[in-house]
């Protein structure tokens, strides 16, 4: 490759030591926690046996904390344990939660959403440099090249409002947005082109939901999309269904998606569906000045009526 | 003396076969993902990636209409699906672990219920698989008793040669007739130098061992512990080579429809749902001990087979990182 920004960019390492430290700290606070009783379960991150590869995990005894870590590979958005669709979590009592700045948006919306007390829960913050994108050589320590795209936007690496903090922040690299690049991108298409673009896209989903089952706000008992009698949504894996699925996941979060990206960190048919994501977060923002962010709000835009919504649309 | 295909005569062989009229699935770029699709031509073939999808939906695809209705005039016609329009198919460079697998299939197909849509497409195909060269720490063939060179399901088998190229065996007289009938494209060579096969790193399992701890735990706190952070999706089962579970939805409106079979995975938590509302397999934990019990027990007590050929995929893709060979290597130490 050549000597182009590109390729700079491609040799900054992401300080490793930060994530030692946080889960030193992690570790500590875990085990105080379960062995004073304060809570009955952390919900926090495990090594996998794979080489750079880590998974959420319940842990529910001090020594057993000794086996959290925070590392690059720490990927997921665990307040997905702490909604109604972990049922078995949450029934084990108080919790205690690890989460990064990206995912305590969720946990924002979740409280805004009567799914959750805030004083319900403990919430360890972890301040976070960044974790490995889908395509990363996990093998090889975490550099801008192999970032997930959203940790080059990230504005929150130090959480706030959180009742324990791990970690401290390293001096980071400054990146370009490739998503907010992508999107522009998008944007600028014709309505045919980007039709195209989608319908491509979407003719790959094998509808395995596994979207809609990493969602934290995707708790409903019954999915519209489950339904069968009658059917609302064709469920099988074709165009049409495909296309319908998409839309309605689309508005059903607009508002609402606190845009950790895990529904495209998922999706084994490479889908962007972050950029979905971030389309209707973006025409919220535009009609109704809306943004799910860290402020637990009780109702998003979708889901009240003001004087000074925009009613242009309405013809 | 040994056969052998040049790439570029590889490719002239899909042309050839796609000129015949026959419908060539193989490896094809498909976006970011590499997945087995039917190929427009030999070109299209790409074979240095594990594609992300197994290659069961070439006989058993994600969704497949099995038969039609309209009502005109209030008659209603019912449509059957003409099985014998069926093409003639060739699955080409199907790697060990996803040329074992409809071998293992038919055994649930045609078992009390032949199901004809998957095995009339099986007699019309013909396998040529492909060994491998690379393994991730995924893969876990040899575990399960297959090996990256595995012929198991092949009627011919393809293996990467040092200078290019590759030897190609006989497997089956299936095979061996599609290879006369292209004589031409392939050459004879006094002997050959192939490329060494991958070396996953995983060591075999005692699937017996497995079953017996599988038999006398079906209650064991140990579900709890490995699949309480299981999210319930279908990615696992969808990926696999050997998952089979099928739904049916009838979809269109009063006058005109279809009845579809499409994919459906025992993760999902509807998918025992009974009518009555009562789910026996109400929690997750649940869920996945069936994943494994079906595939590691269930199979084996019906049909003395293990419902899985090690490819990995289900280990890549899970969401939560729950990774069968983790959890098969702990059973496999329990005392
Ligand atoms: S978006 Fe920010 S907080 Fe979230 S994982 Fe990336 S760097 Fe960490
Ligand atoms: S995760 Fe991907 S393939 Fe699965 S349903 Fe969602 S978009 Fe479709
Ligand atoms: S829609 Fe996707 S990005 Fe938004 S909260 Fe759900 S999983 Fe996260
Ligand atoms: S269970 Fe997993 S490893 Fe085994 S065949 Fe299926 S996808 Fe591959
Ligand atoms: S094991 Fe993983 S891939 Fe399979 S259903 Fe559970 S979360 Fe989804």
């Amino acid at each position: 490759m050549t000597n182009t920004a590109s390729s700079i960019e491609q040799s900054v390492l992401i300080a490793p030591a930060v994530y030692e430290a946080a889960t030193a700290t992690i570790r500590a606070e875990a085990a105080r926690l379960l062995s004073e009783g304060s809570v009955a379960a952390v919900i926090g991150y495990v090594p996998g046996r794979r080489a750079g590869t880590a998974m959420p995990a319940v842990v529910t005894d001090a020594e057993a904390a000794q086996q959290l870590v925070f590392s690059p590979a720490c990927v997921n958005n665990l307040t997905l344990f702490l909604t109604k669709a972990k049922k078995e979590v949450r029934k084990k009592g108080r919790l205690a939660i690890v989460a990064k700045g990206c995912d305590l948006k969720a946990l924002a919306g979740l409280i805004g959403e009567s799914q959750l007390k805030r004083e319900e829960i403990v919430v360890i913050g972890v301040v976070c440099a960044g974790v490995y994108g889908a395509a990363a050589d996990r093998r090889a320590p975490l550099s801008s090249a192999s970032l997930a795209r959203k940790c080059r936007e990230c504005s929150v690496h130090v959480p706030e409002g959180v009742d324990l903090l791990a970690g401290t922040l390293p001096e980071l690299p400054r990146l370009d947005p490739l998503e907010a690049a992508e999107l522009a991108r998008l944007e600028a298409m014709t309505p045919a082109e980007r039709w195209a673009f989608w319908k491509e896209q979407f003719s790959r989903c094998v509808r395995c939901l596994a979207c809609r089952q990493v969602c934290p706000f995707c708790y409903c008992e019954q999915c519209l999309c489950d339904r069968n009698r009658p059917q609302a949504v064709e469920s099988t894996p074709r165009p049409a269904g495909n296309t319908a699925w998409h839309i309605v996941r689309a508005m059903h979060l607009a508002g609402r998606c606190a845009g950790c990206a895990e529904c495209e960190r998922v999706c084994p048919m490479d889908i962007p569906l972050n950029l979905l994501n971030r389309k209707m977060a973006k025409e919220l923002k535009a009609l109704y000045g809306h943004e799910a962010g860290l402020e637990p709000k009780e109702k998003g835009p979708l889901a009240e009526y003001r004087e000074d919504d925009d009613q242009s649309f309405i013809k | 003396m040994p056969k052998t295909i040049t790439e570029q005569n590889l490719h002239l062989l899909v042309d050839a076969l796609l000129r015949e009229g026959k419908r060539v699935v193989g490896p094809k770029r498909a976006g970011t993902v590499t997945l087995y699709e039917p190929l427009r031509r030999g070109e299209e073939l790409s074979l240095d990636e594990l594609p992300r999808r197994s290659a069961k939906e070439t006989f058993f695809p994600v969704c497949e209409s099995i038969l039609s209705y309209e009502k005109r005039e209030g008659r209603m016609t019912v449509r059957d699906v003409d099985l014998s329009r069926l093409p003639e198919s060739v699955l080409i460079a199907a790697r060990s672990c996803d040329a074992a697998a409809p071998g293992i299939l038919d055994a649930v197909f045609s078992w009390d219920y032949h199901d004809e849509f998957y095995l009339e497409r099986r007699r019309r195909t013909v396998i040529i698989g492909l060994a491998c060269t690379t393994a991730d720490d995924a893969c876990f063939c040899t575990a399960v008793g297959l090996s990256p060179a595995a012929t198991q399901g092949s009627d011919l088998f393809l293996t990467p040669l040092a200078g290019g190229g590759y030897a190609c065996a006989v497997v089956t007289e299936k095979g061996e007739a599609l290879l006369t009938a292209h004589a031409g494209l392939f050459a004879e060579a006094e002997s050959i130098e192939a490329l060494p096969p991958a070396e996953p790193a995983a060591a075999p399992l005692d699937l017996k061992r497995i079953k017996a701890w599988l038999d006398a735990n079906f209650e064991h706190p140990f579900w709890g512990s490995i699949a309480e952070r299981c999210a319930g999706c279908g990615a696992c089962a969808f990926l696999c080579p050997a998952c089979h579970c099928f739904d049916i939805s009838d979809e269109g409106s009063e006058t005109k429809g279809e009845r579809r079979k499409h994919w459906d995975a025992c993760g999902f938590g509807k998918f025992t749902n009974h009518a009555s509302g009562h789910n026996p397999r109400d929690v997750q934990p649940q869920r996945y001990r069936n994943r494994i019990m079906h595939k590691f027990k269930y199979y084996d007590d019906k049909f003395g087979l293990t419902l899985c050929t090690g490819c990995g995929r289900c280990i890549r893709a899970c969401p939560v990182g729950i990774d069968i060979a983790a959890v098969l290597d702990e059973i496999n130490s329990k005392p």
